[in-house]
């Protein structure tokens, strides 16, 4: 019982991959239906919502926190969809959507970039030198990403519990030292893991409400206890309030909710 | 007017140094005063003998006096029980309720020290504002003005009225009566209550309803008192005999994260009953603890922990008797070490063994990770521990306690000896025209005999910092009416506005007191205007006592800025800024100049 991502860059099998993991564990894959479920829940594009997830922010984004915004939605969506655990989610940053989460197997699939070439000229009925282009961007693009939204490089070994080189392994071989890393007691998920697992969901939740007008805002929950670090100036806003009442009144599992103004918002914080 | 004298420049100098520092606050007022207590003699402004003379000055005297009676009656409770019945009488009517607490405020205010008076209202109408909806900002600034203002009733009320007396000996002027001051005092109160019942929609920040679902549950004061119980309420539980092992270790503080559940009394192996455990004290299998918090969230707990609530309090009723130990509420003062510290800065539960369970700010309660919030001037914070710890924190100073009833060492019993004290101590200014310091002095002498308050808390009930302000600056006075400088202003001045009536000139005297108390502390301003009007008054014919009067009165009109300690202890709570005392202030001063002048003209006859 738990849940895996696997991070992978294009045309390194990790969907493949992914796929059996989850068909041998009797696990639910999640990738793309993530993006869709987030675009019904807060009524934004799939393509913008990718867009966030994909591409590194530009001058625009920064100045309208815009891919801020859409990657709050992204995760409190796929903290909503990982509750239930049993879970294998493939798709775009998932072992930092669910940082936190300490019953999250976190993999990474690589592969020579020869052969990743192959596999996509294959795939795409593309040129060489065409598919080779599309993967150093789309690579390059991952890692401007990633630096820019989390400060980390996505070749940072020390981000996953696992990191498997495609090349000379079966999509079967792979997947067999996944489910075993799975089935071990690390990874296991206890009754607070799950705990921990709501109380982000609901962070993750409150923050999705409040990105757009309070992007600043800080959130930690414990329990069901939630705590909002923010400014003097936001804590006292009429609008701030309101929406923190009817998420006091709207949202099941939040036991208190407490704006605390001028203390430093923690690192745990969302 | 005279020649400049090279002795009055000097003083001049002095003057305008101790007005600089008292505007930058390079270092403390009362560090300034002590300053000039050293640099006067030394420039042989003044003879040694006189620059010491403040500390044994009758004002002084008077003032450790004071303070002495009113930590005394404090020691009893009686102030403190002025507090229920007053807020039964205010029932629900913002006037009323303003009203009711300031008048209360003001007599408190004009037998003990303005901010003591301030600060014990504080947590009840924080509560009031919930129960009855009404933004805090309405209810505070009229109510610290009115401590202010009730300093003006009696003689000994504020610190710039009791050095009154003694300013006036080096010119052989008639000293003011006790009581001499009390029609003016009742008179600039009442008006003060006025305008704020009259104009306060006009002048008063009108803030916002805090109307949470919570509040909504205080519908009456018994309401109230029953929400808060329920939330402060006291539940022992037992752990179950297999608590350790499946879990990880659970600790004190762990509760108080998770649920919000503070453990007030824990069982440590094999028997050991700790009351207010340290936060990472481990909770062992099969050990009773007795816990503070809401009754939902302690049933949450012991769900989830699987721990067995107990009906009552049963191991530890004896430990949670009411003569033992108890909560009270303290608040930050200004000028308190605590400001700007964390509990966990100040280490409160490792130093005094008390256990913090809520803190709360204007109209906010925080029950949650309060360790980490940075006290503010006005924050009430909420403990419970034993007597005796709670009394040490109490004496490290830094927060007034308001509800110091519960404390251990509090003694009702000796109400009556308190009360006769001060009623013999005022008989014998009235009846007997003995000095006010020998009389106050009796009546603090006999609260000390008669153990109302022992020698070691009444000497650790006076403010030294007020002391020496007030004994530092009288050499000031001293060297600027020796050195003729305060004879000299006054001519320049009064060459400057001409001849005019004296209701004119006390006018005058009086918003140039105003103007100084807003910059300087008042004792200050009152130490370097009383030599300047009483000389302007001589030089143009008016009634010098009258002149040394406004400027006793007028150091009390200091409402448009937030720089009286009274100011400053409501401007958190009430999220007041500068531009709301500027507002309100402003008409309040110019109704107290007015009707200060017609109160004096009307009495004296000027």
């Amino acid at each position: 019982m738990s849940i895996v991502t696997i991070s992978r860059g294009s045309s390194s099998m990790g969907k493949a991959v992914a796929e059996k993991v989850a068909a041998t564990l009797g696990y639910q894959v999640l990738s793309r239906d993530l993006l869709l479920n987030a675009s019904d829940k807060f009524h934004v594009s799939q393509q913008s919502l990718l867009q966030a997830l994909h591409d590194a922010p530009g001058l625009k984004d920064r100045y309208k926190n815009t891919k801020q915004i859409y990657i709050a939605y992204v995760r409190a969506t796929l903290l909503e969809m990982v509750a239930g655990d049993n879970v294998v989610y493939h798709g775009l940053a998932g072992h930092l959507l669910l940082k936190g989460l300490d019953h999250v197997l976190k993999i990474r699939i690589i592969g020579n970039l020869e052969n990743r070439v192959m596999r996509k000229m294959r795939e795409d009925g593309i040129a060489r030198h065409e598919a080779q282009s599309l993967i150093l961007a789309d690579d390059a693009q991952r890692k401007k990403w990633t630096r820019q939204i989390y400060g980390v490089d996505p070749a940072d070994n020390t981000l996953y519990d696992m990191v498997i080189c495609i090349d000379k392994l079966s999509v079967d071989d792979a997947a067999q030292f996944i489910c075993g890393a799975a089935n071990s007691t690390a990874f296991q998920s206890t009754e607070a893991c799950l705990r921990k697992a709501r109380d982000l969901s609901l962070a993750c939740n409150v923050k999705a409400a409040l990105v757009t007008e309070f992007p600043e805002v800080g959130i930690t929950c414990e329990y069901g206890n939630m705590l909002l670090y923010a400014t003097e100036k936001i804590a006292h806003n009429g609008k701030f309030k309101k929406i923190l009442d009817s998420l006091k009144q709207d949202t099941p599992g939040i036991f208190n909710l407490e704006v605390h103004a001028g203390v430093p918002v923690p690192l745990d914080a969302v | 007017m005279g020649q400049l004298t090279p002795d009055m420049i000097l003083v001049l100098i002095m003057i305008a140094l101790a007005i600089f520092l008292f505007i930058v606050e390079w270092v403390r007022v009362d560090v300034v005063a002590i300053l000039m207590m050293v640099a006067l003699p030394l420039l042989h402004l003044v003879t040694p003998k006189e620059a010491f003379v403040g500390l044994s000055s009758n004002a002084v005297v008077s003032i450790i006096a004071v303070i002495i009676i009113g930590a005394g009656l404090d020691k009893t409770g009686m102030i403190n029980k002025l507090v229920k019945p007053v807020l039964m009488v205010a029932g629900t009517s913002t006037s009323r309720i303003i009203v009711a607490i300031s008048v209360t405020v003001a007599f408190i205010s004009s037998f003990m020290q303005n901010i003591g008076a301030a600060a014990l209202f504080l947590p009840a109408i924080q509560r009031i504002s919930k129960m009855q909806k009404i933004p805090l900002s309405r209810l505070l600034m009229p109510v610290g003005f009115s401590a202010i203002l009730g300093g003006t009733i009696t003689l000994v009320g504020c610190s710039p009225l009791i050095l009154l007396n003694d300013l006036l000996l080096p010119f052989n002027l008639k000293p003011f009566g006790l009581f001499d001051v009390t029609p003016i005092g009742l008179a600039l109160m009442a008006s003060g209550i006025a305008c704020f019942i009259l104009l306060g929609r006009f002048i008063l920040p009108q803030g916002e309803c805090q109307g949470t679902e919570d509040n909504e549950a205080f519908c009456t004061i018994d309401g109230l008192a029953a929400n808060e119980e329920e939330v402060n309420s006291h539940y022992e539980l037992t752990t179950s005999d297999d608590f350790m092992d499946y879990r990880d270790p659970v600790h004190v503080d762990d509760l108080r994260r998770r649920y919000l559940v503070n453990v007030l009394a824990l069982t440590e192996p094999p028997d050991f009953k700790t009351l207010s455990p340290a936060p990472e004290t481990e909770i062992r299998a099969g050990v009773d603890l007795v816990v503070c918090g809401r009754k939902q969230d302690v049933e949450r707990m012991a769900l989830a922990e699987e721990m067995v609530l107990k009906e009552t309090i049963d191991c530890y009723s004896s430990e949670f008797d009411t003569s033992t130990s108890g909560t009270v509420e303290a608040v930050v003062s200004p000028r308190s070490q605590f400001a700007g510290l964390t509990l966990a800065e100040i280490r409160i539960q490792d130093r005094f063994r008390v256990t913090p369970l809520e803190i709360h700010r204007q109209e906010e309660t925080y029950r949650a990770e309060i360790d980490s919030i940075a006290l503010q001037t006005g924050d009430v914070i909420r403990f419970y521990g034993t007597w005796k710890r709670l009394e040490s924190l109490h004496r490290e100073g830094g927060l007034l306690f308001s509800m110091p009833s519960d404390l251990e060492d509090m003694r009702p019993e000796k109400a009556l000896w308190a009360g006769g004290w001060l009623v013999l101590s005022l008989v014998m200014i009235m009846g007997f025209d003995i000095q006010l310091s020998v009389a106050l002095m009796t009546g603090a002498l006999g609260m000390v005999i008669t153990r109302v308050i022992s020698i070691d808390e009444a000497y650790q009930s006076v403010d030294w910092r007020t002391i020496f302000l007030l004994a530092g600056l009288i050499p000031l006075g001293i060297a600027t009416q020796k050195t003729g400088t305060a004879e000299w202003i006054a001519g320049s001045i009064l060459c400057i506005i001409g001849d005019v009536s004296p209701i004119v000139l006390l006018t005058v005297i009086g918003i140039l007191s105003t103007m100084f108390t807003l910059v300087i502390s008042n004792v200050g301003a009152t130490v370097l205007l009383v030599p300047l009007v009483v000389n302007m008054a001589i030089a143009a014919g008016t009634d010098p006592r009258m002149a040394a009067l406004v400027v006793g009165l007028a150091t009390s009109n200091s409402f448009m800025l937030p720089t009286h300690q009274v100011n400053a202890l409501y401007m958190g709570p009430g999220r007041y800024r500068t531009v709301d005392f500027i507002k309100a202030g402003s008409l309040v001063s110019v109704v107290f100049l007015v009707v200060m002048i017609a109160m004096i003209s009307l009495i004296y006859g000027i």
